[in-house]
């Protein structure tokens, strides 16, 4: 079992979906929270066997697809996917453990079982097709869920969703084509396997042409400005639990796949374009902060902090340097369990006053006070309020790129400035002040479904705050085989300098010693 | 000794997680004497570690790994050392008195046992921040203190104006960590490491310009903590807090943060005079500057910040001239008399039903005998008067600005003491003197409860020994850590002059201040109109000036930035290009009409456009490669 | 004068031409056939004249397929206007709209 254990889950949920079909209505909560734990307790086990010590890949898988062109059913993991995979698996589970909704429930649990597939798929994925093929089955569920349970703006969301991710992705699958042609013509073999292209030098003409095709892909996804415009309505759209696992996991594909594809396959790119990049995350940070601080719709508030987060992520990943990566990868988990956590956290709210807007709300901390609670930790916890989990990505990311450039850290250093703002002032708007509408004077405190969802969440939050080794560690060690990898398939000099060499220290001062 | 580390550090988030497991229920005075009694623990803990290292030795430990990643290694380390021992005296006495004080303080509010998590964790934060061996410790408490000081200015949440202040405090106090953050990344990619002691060993070894940039942003950071101009605005506004908060946060531990930072950093101080200088002149500017601004407000709690304010000042006008040992001992003695006038003045508003304004009390000597005692024995402490703390710790950083030979520093203080004094005899005065004009608005007053005042008593004692008793022990142990300067004026009637004039100079503005309001209290229309008082009233009208230059902007900015830029530049932007190509569809469907021979046309314009590209396309492939070749 | 080349690949043209004109002006589609019939039989010319001159046979045995299939395409065509008429009673070309898109 424990060779297979990948295959197992990718396809368990999708098969437990297609038998999700023949299950009773009144019984599909109680069976899609019974496959999500299985899932989520098997991603555990996967945690429990992964070796943090070694930094390659683990628990890979082979088999032939398109022998012809090297198209492989090529599945692994290190310790940079493996916790994007528990994320999601537990996200599934809680999501499903506190859904409130009540329109076709058969249908949503079966849905996001499938989702659920994809999502591991691609983290999974070492093959670029295999990738590409999980990418974009993806959005099917997502754009089902945005459609289908979604708000009165419902289809003009999820096709702006679909078609905004599709297109950039259609580039992306040039890129990946181009790149097995390339491949092709220098190895006389196809092959699509991204362990296969990591030992690929390419010319810098083409690492930068390659770089920009995979960028408008991942870019999108992420999502970057300018590129930003769907989610908000998206998120608006979406039900609850559509937003949670877009938030938590659907965005992390892309800083994920930078990770994955762009830095190692293209190190002297992602040097050449790194101060472009890194001022799209600046303008990411701080115009979505100030654009969140207008918002008077509070799920629209945690949808833009959500780009802003999101901006100190690709900062943090274009430090190219140890820190910095870890920092933006550990970021993604964080920010994950923080913008899933407002996302449940608003719908609680939704669910009993059917609204968003922030005026109609106002001193619910004396009427919800545990809500308030939970509410306020997981805000400072966006905020990034050391031991919280927030804390550690944000400070290891900017400390990354403080290695790259000073004054771009400093700018994008005021995300914990103007992240305050936004953060505080929406908290001050929806909790503080008298109860002025008699409706919200009843208004019950959170119940035992949300607390499920809720307070395991806060756990983990001040937990991985307070003690982020666990994590931190096995990704620190694969990111260090990647910047490796990056700093000897480096050819610019620029390149070789901005890149950290890692490789033995010691060993070289020590020869140093005897010149 | 590590467990006594590990109990004066605990203590008191255990009384704050106790604490919060009944925010919910209805107030139990449990919940108040049980956190008392764990800060007493700490307290007590804190004094067996003094002792300790009052025998020459640290304690120093390693809890566990925090973030370990590449080459950084952050630990959550603690250490006990000269510096931090009389920082953790400090926290838990006040902290104590304090937590007791307010179990009568806020006896009738509804969230007392939410305040007494809320306080018991800024206990904890402000242990972190002193205890920490690393930068990055320090600054876990020091977001700490900022995350409680939030919780506890809006303490009284459904105030529209207690809210506002506390996310003003929060929000400036970001913008200074920033700079901190800042300094922190410096200081590890130039050394490596966080650790105070690696840090200071290795600080010499780089270049200047570093050590002035690090110098520079650490100590933004602790301008953002200890509200120094231009982020001074908060602690003001931080007022809108219950008192004891007021006593414990914005006197006498939290705002004196950013000193503890810059005494701890005194080797790096040390190689950069120059900064050193900048922090001493800013330092003695906002001493006279807050000053100022008490001798004008009517508001009591809001003279004693002005007041705290200045003496911040102060403070870093000392560390600022490198007699960091002085810094230390006087934050040690303002903590002290400076938490106690906050708690009389708490009783004062009890007594008086929350009312601020001084101009409508008076006469309360009679009534409130102890509370008159304690806050007058407070306020000639504060105006450092022989022999009571402030004469020790506050004329001691006039001779230091003296023998430094910075006799502007010197003479702006020496003018600030007169100020301080009469300010604070001002509210004396206006409070406890003259008539009882608060009998217009039907208040009769009374003194607070016994323990309240039991409690406050071991301040009024240590308001008059801390100077005396303490100054030699303090001296010969921080010195071991910070640079043994004495500051003696080597002249002797020199020396007796300046402490003569300086306690006459004193004394004459006490004397003025009760001659001005203790009997009678006249308005001067004429005074109260002019420019001046206008100014000093409106804080420079300083506030005015962020909400215009700064809150409105931003606002309007972020407006802009949504509506115009976000939907209508860049979200219309994609959406136009969808339409462009969805309306292509629309114009064009008509091609598609049935009519065959019409279709019939459209292939063959279709395939003549065909011809015509291919034979473009081969007569100039044709040409480019000829010339090729 | 002697017949070259492009004495028959003109032909060609000019009768592709007349083909090609018929097919988009006819509404008969009885006429339309006849274009179309034109239409081929201009390529055929070229591709046996081609044939002709290049000493390549393979141009003329491309002739021979388009005749085939043209008259095969001419059986299933006038098969379908047969249908056509008998349903209608037309065989304008107007008439057939049903896909209009």
């Amino acid at each position: 079992m424990q060779e297979h254990i990948l295959s197992i889950l990718i396809f368990f949920p999708a098969l437990a979906a297609m038998l999700g079909f023949i299950v009773h209505k009144d019984s599909a909560r109680a069976y899609g929270i019974t496959v999500a734990a299985i899932e989520f307790l098997l991603s555990l086990w996967l945690w429990n066997i992964y070796d943090p010590m070694t930094s390659g890949m683990q628990f890979m898988e082979k088999a032939p697809l398109v022998a012809a062109f090297g198209i492989n059913y090529l599945v692994g993991i290190d310790g940079i996917s493996l916790f994007i995979i528990v994320l999601s698996t537990f996200f599934t589970m809680i999501g499903i453990a506190s859904l409130t909704e009540t329109r076709r429930v058969k249908d949503l649990i079966i849905t996001l079982l499938f989702l659920e597939m994809t999502m591991v798929g691609v983290f999974a994925a070492l093959d670029a097709i295999v990738f590409y093929v999980f990418w974009e089955l993806s959005l099917i569920p997502m754009l089902y869920i945005i459609g289908a349970w979604g708000g009165p703006l419902r289809i003009y969301a999820s096709v702006k969703f679909f078609l905004y991710t599709f297109t950039g992705s259609l580039v992306m699958l040039v890129g990946m084509l181009f790149m097995a042609y390339f491949y092709y013509q220098a190895t006389g073999q196809w092959s699509f396997s991204l362990l296969e292209w990591y030992r690929l030098i390419l010319p810098l003409n083409f690492q930068l042409w390659l770089f920009a095709a995979f960028f408008i892909g991942f870019a999108i996804k992420v999502p970057m400005f300018p590129f930003h415009t769907w989610l908000p309505y998206a998120h608006g759209q979406a039900p609850t639990i559509g937003s949670v696992i877009l938030a938590a996991i659907l965005l992390k594909m892309g800083t994920y796949a930078f990770v994955r594809f762009s830095l190692p396959l293209f190190p002297d790119a992602s040097v050449f374009f790194m101060f472009p990049i890194a001022t799209l995350a600046i303008i990411m940070i701080v115009y979505t902060a100030m654009v969140a601080y207008a918002q008077e719709d509070i799920k629209q508030v945690v949808a833009y902090s959500s780009v802003s987060h999101m901006g100190v992520i690709v900062l943090g990943t274009f430090a190219l340097n140890v820190e910095g990566i870890s920092g933006s990868i550990f970021l993604m988990i964080a920010h994950g369990v923080v913008s899933g956590a407002l996302f449940l956290l608003v719908g609680v709210i939704y669910d009993r006053r059917h609204t968003k807007l922030m005026s109609e709300f106002g001193g619910l901390a004396s009427v919800m006070p545990r809500y308030a609670t939970i509410f306020g930790i997981m805000m400072m916890a966006s905020v990034g309020l050391p031991l919280t989990i927030n804390f550690v990505g944000e400070f290891l990311s900017l400390l990354g790129f403080y290695k790259q450039s000073h004054s771009f850290t400093l700018v994008a250093g005021t995300a914990i400035i103007v992240g305050a703002i936004y953060m505080l002032s929406a908290y001050k708007k929806m909790f503080f002040g008298n109860v002025t509408k008699e409706e919200n004077k009843n208004l019950k405190d959170v119940n035992r479904t949300e607390l499920i969802a809720l307070v395991p969440l806060v756990i983990i939050t001040i937990w991985l705050g307070v003690y982020p080794k666990p994590i931190l560690e096995p990704i620190s060690n694969s990111v260090e085989s990647i910047v490796q990898l990056m700093h000897d398939k480096a050819q610019t000099p620029e390149a070789q300098a901005r890149i950290p060499n890692l490789s033995n220290p010691v060993a070289k001062n020590s020869q140093q010693e005897t010149y | 000794m590590e467990i006594y580390l590990y109990i004066a550090l605990f203590a008191p988030l255990t009384g704050s997680l106790f604490a919060a497991l009944f925010a919910a229920s209805p107030k139990t005075s449990v919940t108040g004497i049980v956190a008392s009694g764990l800060l007493f623990t700490s307290f007590v803990s804190s004094v067996i570690l003094l002792n300790y290292v009052m025998a020459g030795h640290t304690v120093h430990v390693e809890m566990m790994t925090w973030i370990a990643s590449g080459d950084l290694y952050i630990p959550f380390g603690f250490v006990v050392d000269q510096v931090s021992v009389v920082m953790m005296m400090v926290v838990s006495i006040v902290s104590t008195i304090v937590h007791i004080y307010s179990i009568g303080y806020m006896d009738h509010d509804k969230g007392f046992n939410r305040f007494f998590s809320y306080l018991s964790a800024f206990v904890f934060s402000m242990m972190v921040l002193v205890m920490s061996d690393n930068f990055l410790g320090l600054f876990i408490g020091w977001e700490g203190v900022g995350l409680c000081s939030w919780l506890l200015i809006g303490f009284w949440y459904h105030k529209e104006s207690a809210t506002w202040a506390a996310n003003e405090a929060f929000i400036m106090n970001r913008i200074a960590d920033l700079a901190m953050l800042i300094g922190i990344f410096i200081i590890y990619w130039n050394i490596g490491s966080l650790q105070y002691d690696v840090v200071f060993s290795q600080i010499a070894n780089l270049p200047m310009p570093i050590i002035t940039w690090i110098g520079i942003f650490l100590f933004i950071g602790a301008m953002g903590k200890s509200a120094q101009f231009p982020l001074h605005t908060w602690l003001a506004d931080a007022m809108e807090g219950p008192t004891p908060v007021s006593a414990l946060i914005h006197a006498a531990t939290m705002v004196t943060a950013g000193v503890y930072l810059v005494v701890r950093a005194n080797p790096i101080y040390d190689l950069i005079p120059e900064v050193g200088t900048v922090i001493a002149s800013l330092g003695a500017f906002v001493a006279m500057f807050a000053a100022t601004m008490a001798l004008v407000n009517r508001d009591m709690k809001r003279i004693i910040a002005y007041s705290t304010l200045s003496q911040l000042g102060y403070m870093f006008v000392a560390a600022g001239l490198g007699a960091y040992w002085v810094a230390l001992f006087h934050l040690m003695a303002h903590a002290f008399f400076k938490a106690l006038l906050f708690l009389g003045a708490g009783n004062v508003m009890h007594a008086m039903h929350d009312e601020l304004d001084p101009f409508k009390m008076g006469g309360l000597k009679k009534p409130m005998k102890w509370t008159w005692i304690l806050m007058t024995l407070a306020s000639v402490a504060l105006a450092g008067i022989y022999p009571l703390a402030g004469f020790f710790s506050k004329d001691l950083i006039l001779e230091v600005a003296f023998v430094e030979q910075h006799y502007i520093l010197y003479s702006v203080l020496l003018a600030t003491a007169g100020l301080t004094a009469f300010y604070s005899f001002r509210l004396v005065a206006l409070i406890f003197h003259g008539d009882e004009r608060h009998l217009e608005h039907g208040i009769h007053p009374h003194e607070a409860y016994n323990f309240m005042l039991y409690a406050m008593a071991p301040l009024g004692v240590l308001a008059v020994i801390a100077g005396m008793v303490f100054k030699t022990p303090y001296y010969e142990m921080v010195t071991h850590l910070l640079p043994a300067i004495e500051y003696h004026i080597h002249n002797h009637t020199t020396f007796w002059i300046m402490t003569i004039g300086t306690q006459l100079f004193v004394i004459a503005a006490i004397a003025y201040a009760y001659k001005k309001y203790a009997k009678a209290v006249k308005v001067d229309a004429k005074v109260e109109s002019g420019f001046l008082y206008q100014l000093l009233y409106n804080q420079y009208y300083i506030p005015k000036l962020y909400d215009e230059l700064f809150s409105k902007p931003y606002r309007e900015l972020s407006k802009l930035a949504w509506k115009q830029i976000d939907l209508k530049i860049v979200d219309a932007t994609v959406d136009g290009i969808a339409n462009v190509i969805y309306r292509t569809g629309e114009k064009t469907h008509t091609m598609q009409n049935g009519n065959l021979s019409s279709m019939l046309r459209w292939m063959v314009i279709g395939l003549v456009v065909l011809l015509v590209l291919a034979i473009a396309f081969t007569v100039g492939y044709n040409a480019v490669t000829m010339r090729a070749m | 004068m002697e017949i070259t080349l492009a004495h028959y690949l003109v032909l060609s043209s000019v009768l592709f031409a007349i083909g090609l004109i018929g097919v988009m002006r006819r509404k008969n589609l009885l006429m339309l056939f006849f274009a179309t019939e034109i239409l081929l039989n201009a390529t055929n010319i070229g591709f046996a004249a081609i044939a002709h001159f290049h000493n390549d046979l393979t141009g003329q045995m491309f002739a021979f397929f388009i005749i085939a299939i043209a008259a095969s395409e001419v059986a299933v065509g006038l098969g379908l206007l047969i249908v056509m008429y008998k349903r209608t009673g037309k065989i304008d070309l107007d008439i057939m709209t049903s896909m209009r898109g």
